[in-house]
């Protein structure tokens, strides 16, 4: 067991292990802080600014993100303070301006306080530019299908060159992640399509199930299984059936835990 | 002067990049073919010396002929005027009295205090040897043999120095810390991306003398412990970049750098890496995730880059003129450092004087000198009898700085409690002519261009600033606009990850605090008071003063003024694209802006 720091958090005493983010305490604590661009099983970036809270004690009195500053012995920390308050009050608005269709942002938006935007921008989509989608990708699935492009207000998430990729193993982890529903995935007979707001991203073939015959999985999503899941353990693809006949087969010895490790899903 | 004897004849020309372009290098050739042609080269020990710049960008290209002892100084030489200066000066024995600088760089000059620039403009800066003949590489020498590290740390605590740039840290501090960061590899990195607009402070320097910033990184990498060096610069400066890199194999030729330098047991080398010119890499995380090839954005870590920053070790970045100081430290001691400047802020600080202003060029001053001394005496003040306005510190995230305070003693505290800051040391003058608003919007547009995009508040933020402020300059601004800017602004400043955010709204509540007027004008009044905002103005013509020159009507490139000659003239409003060609050709001061 790690050491423990004493830490107050809204006037509340709280014993937190060492190494913790401020938002990993709070959240285990049920305190509420919005954020967009946190995802525990992603290394923090800290870049919608949402999560912000005020800290003082044993930290020179300031703002910081709380996905990213770490607990420290004798801290004190503010996260609904006004002048908190206002300024994610302010930053959604900018958030809602570019983003204005987006039912998760909206909801989000509402609940800490914001139902109209006082600002207006040219051009509309439904990505927030929080990133989880390339940080899963690169880091978690190994991918690279994603990046950014541009900078500033032009930043983006696209794939090498605008084109269709042709690393993408349309496991659809982007999609799960994505806070605001920007990435869509979507079979078509026997085609899986990964696309965002008028960009069609990524495109694969799905092979068919040996068993029932109907398409499921790309092969590249199923290499990257194989590779995962069965090469560690020293065992083979050697069928390749859909999910539902697989739950049907009956199984000689009952399979040993999977090894889930850093997947974020599966099946 | 008489006849020039068997004096050496030395030829100094200014090849910093404002000479080059003015054709500093036609210039040494045609001095070099007159020598030859008058057989100076045979008979006396003459030749052309290529120095770094001295400053005076504005009078380039600068000479100076030095017959033995005797050294006068020529303004705007051309070729043709180097055969002449050759003909009558060298072989006649008089110097040419209309080509030579006149009072006004003689007041440039008086109230600077070059210290980092002395070699500036002195020495050539592809040659080791001139930079040791002045005494260079001997602080370096003193720093490894006769001083323990942590006495150097001392020392350059002693001595004030603190960051250039535009921090104001105090550097003694940072090395300690980084000195006492866990960890056996340590980098010492030197900042060297200058990217504000108008800014040419780190770049004469590193054209002018690289060996000083070369020998106060060997003195930093010695107190702090580190072995290996990067010096991060802008590849739009390739005459920087091809000096440095020339100065670096000079001091590995002489083993300077590298293993053993100096034959002691110290090892340092230091590395060149290009930037690729974005200015956020100016910023000191963002710069070493650069270094380290990946894309130069800012980590948003709460965690010291002397503890950890390049590749997760401890790092020390200053910036080119910080390094540069180190040598006079090291050499001249701390007490000589702190006995110029003011109270808080030690040394000098150099200034790139741009805008409006009559002595365009690059100024050293001691810290806390007064503005308008900086302006009027040193700049010479506004061209065109015109009246000054503000001054804008500290690159795009500065402030403006109004005619109200121009007794402000220039220092890190002054500035930042005057609501704009040191900066890298940029200082863009503005006259009457500059509407402040439009500065506002120029600056905070150079930021939305120039950011990451990572971070929410500066991304979406400074677009809305700008939109907000167009709204102001094409007559659709009311006083919620006011209202909102002041409140994003706070915003921004409250929540971005890094300091380019954290600073990218100063023009805008500089100015708002400053010349709120003018940004009334432009709500209540829908009037642009200097007449810039294209929408909100309206160019006629006085037929008082209007002599019928036809001055204005042979300008206007959409011909929307008529008249007769000697009679006075009409601007058609229908025409008019407000490009204000009529108003500056006015001789009369006829036209008016309304």
């Amino acid at each position: 067991m790690a050491s423990t720091v004493n830490i107050i958090i809204n006037g509340r005493e709280i014993q937190a292990p060492e190494g913790m983010t401020i938002l990993e305490v709070a959240k285990k604590e049920g305190i509420f802080i919005p954020s967009l661009c946190y995802l525990d099983a992603l290394e923090p970036e800290g870049t919608c600014r949402l999560c912000i809270v005020e800290v003082s004690g044993s930290l020179r009195h300031s703002i910081r993100v709380s996905c990213i500053q770490e607990v420290k012995e004798g801290l004190i920390v503010e996260t609904d303070t006004e002048r908190i308050k206002r300024n994610r009050r302010v930053l959604m608005e900018l958030l809602l301006a570019r983003t204005p269709y987006s039912k998760e942002l909206l909801d989000l938006a509402r609940k800490i306080g914001v139902v109209t935007s006082r600002f207006q921008s040219e051009e509309f989509d439904d990505c927030v530019r929080c990133g989880r989608c390339v940080r899963v990708c690169r880091d978690q699935i190994g991918a690279y299908a994603l990046c950014w492009v541009n900078r500033g207000y032009q930043r983006t998430v696209t794939t090498d060159f605008d084109r269709i990729s042709e690393y993408c193993i349309g496991c659809g982890s982007c999609v799960q992640v994505c806070p605001t529903g920007a990435l869509k995935m979507e079979d078509r007979g026997n085609e899986r399509i990964i696309y965002k707001w008028g960009q069609i991203l990524a495109r694969l073939k799905l092979e068919k199930c040996e068993k029932c015959g109907k398409p499921f999985a790309p092969k590249k999503y199923l290499e990257h299984m194989a590779k995962k899941a069965y090469k560690p353990r020293g065992l083979q693809l050697v069928e390749i059936i859909c999910p539902d006949c697989a739950r049907k087969v009956e199984r000689p010895v009952p399979a040993p835990e999977f090894p889930v490790g850093k997947m974020p899903f599966g099946f | 002067m008489g006849s020039t004897n068997d004096k050496e004849i030395v030829i100094s020309v200014c090849t910093g990049t404002g000479g080059i372009a003015a054709g500093a290098f036609k210039v040494i050739d045609a001095f070099e073919e007159a020598l030859e042609e008058h057989g100076l080269k045979a008979k006396f020990k003459s030749r052309t010396h290529k120095v770094g710049c001295r400053g005076f960008c504005a009078k380039d290209v600068l000479v100076d002929v030095a017959v033995g002892e005797d050294v006068v100084t020529y303004e705007f030489v051309t070729p043709e005027k180097a055969k002449a200066i050759v003909e009558k000066h060298l072989v006649g024995g008089e110097p040419v009295k209309k080509w030579l600088v006149k009072d006004d760089y003689h007041a440039f000059h008086t109230k600077q205090q070059r210290v980092v620039l002395h070699n500036c403009g002195r020495i050539d800066p592809e040659s080791i040897d001139e930079y040791i003949a002045t005494g260079g590489y001997k602080a370096a020498r003193k720093a490894i043999f006769e001083m323990e590290p942590e006495e150097i740390i001392q020392e350059i605590k002693n001595s004030g120095l603190r960051g250039r740039g535009g921090g104001g840290f105090p550097t003694g501090i940072k090395w300690e810390s980084c000195r006492r960061a866990a960890g056996t590899i340590k980098y010492v990195l030197c900042n060297a991306d200058e990217g504000d607009p108008g800014a040419f402070m780190d770049r004469s320097i590193i054209e002018g003398n690289p060996h000083a910033v070369i020998e106060g990184m060997i003195i930093g990498a010695y107190a702090i412990g580190s072995h290996e060096g990067f010096v991060y610069i802008r590849a739009e400066y390739p005459l920087a970049v091809d000096r440095l890199r020339l100065a670096l194999d000079q001091a590995r030729e002489r083993n300077f750098l590298g293993k053993n330098i100096f034959g002691s047991d110290f090892d340092f080398d230091i590395e060149i890496k290009l930037g690729a010119g974005a200015f956020v890499c100016g910023e000191s995380t963002a710069l070493m995730t650069s270094i380290e090839d990946k894309p130069g954005l800012p980590r948003p870590k709460y965690v010291h880059t002397t503890d950890k920053g390049l590749w997760g070790r401890p790092s020390n970045l200053n910036n080119v003129e910080t390094w540069a100081n180190v040598p006079l430290i090291i050499d001249r001691g701390a007490d000589w450092y702190a006995s110029i400047g003011s109270e808080q802020s030690k040394g000098t600080k150099i200034f790139s004087l741009v805008g409006k202003i009559k002595n365009t060029g690059l100024v050293e001053v001691p810290m806390g000198i007064p503005l308008k001394e900086i302006i009027f005496d040193i700049g010479g003040g506004i061209p065109k009898k015109k009246k000054f306005k503000a001054v804008q510190t500290g690159g795009p995230s500065g402030g403006c700085i109004p005619a109200s305070l121009l007794d402000l003693p220039v220092d890190f505290e002054n500035l930042s409690k005057a609501g704009s800051i040191m900066g890298s040391g940029g200082m863009i003058v503005m006259d009457e002519d500059t509407c402040m608003v439009d500065v506002a919007k120029y600056f905070v547009q150079f930021c939305v261009d120039e950011g990451c995009g990572q971070c929410t508040p500066c991304r979406e933020g400074l677009y809305h600033m700008v939109k907000l402020l167009t709204d102001i300059t094409e007559g659709r601004g009311t006083e919620e606009h006011i209202k909102l800017l002041e409140e994003l602004s706070e915003v921004i400043i409250d929540t971005s990850l890094c300091g380019l955010g954290k600073t990218a709204p100063n023009p805008v509540l500089s100015t708002l605090r400053y010349f709120r007027d003018e940004y009334e004008a432009h709500i209540f009044d829908k009037k642009c008071p200097a007449g810039v905002c294209r929408e909100l103005t309206t160019f006629v013509i006085d037929e008082k003063k209007c002599t019928g020159c036809t001055m204005c009507a042979r300008n206007c490139p959409v011909g929307a003024i008529t008249g007769e000659k000697k009679e006075p003239h009409l601007i058609d409003q229908s025409k008019c694209i407000k490009c204000r060609m009529c108003y500056e050709h006015c001789k009369f001061g006829a036209v008016l802006k309304m």
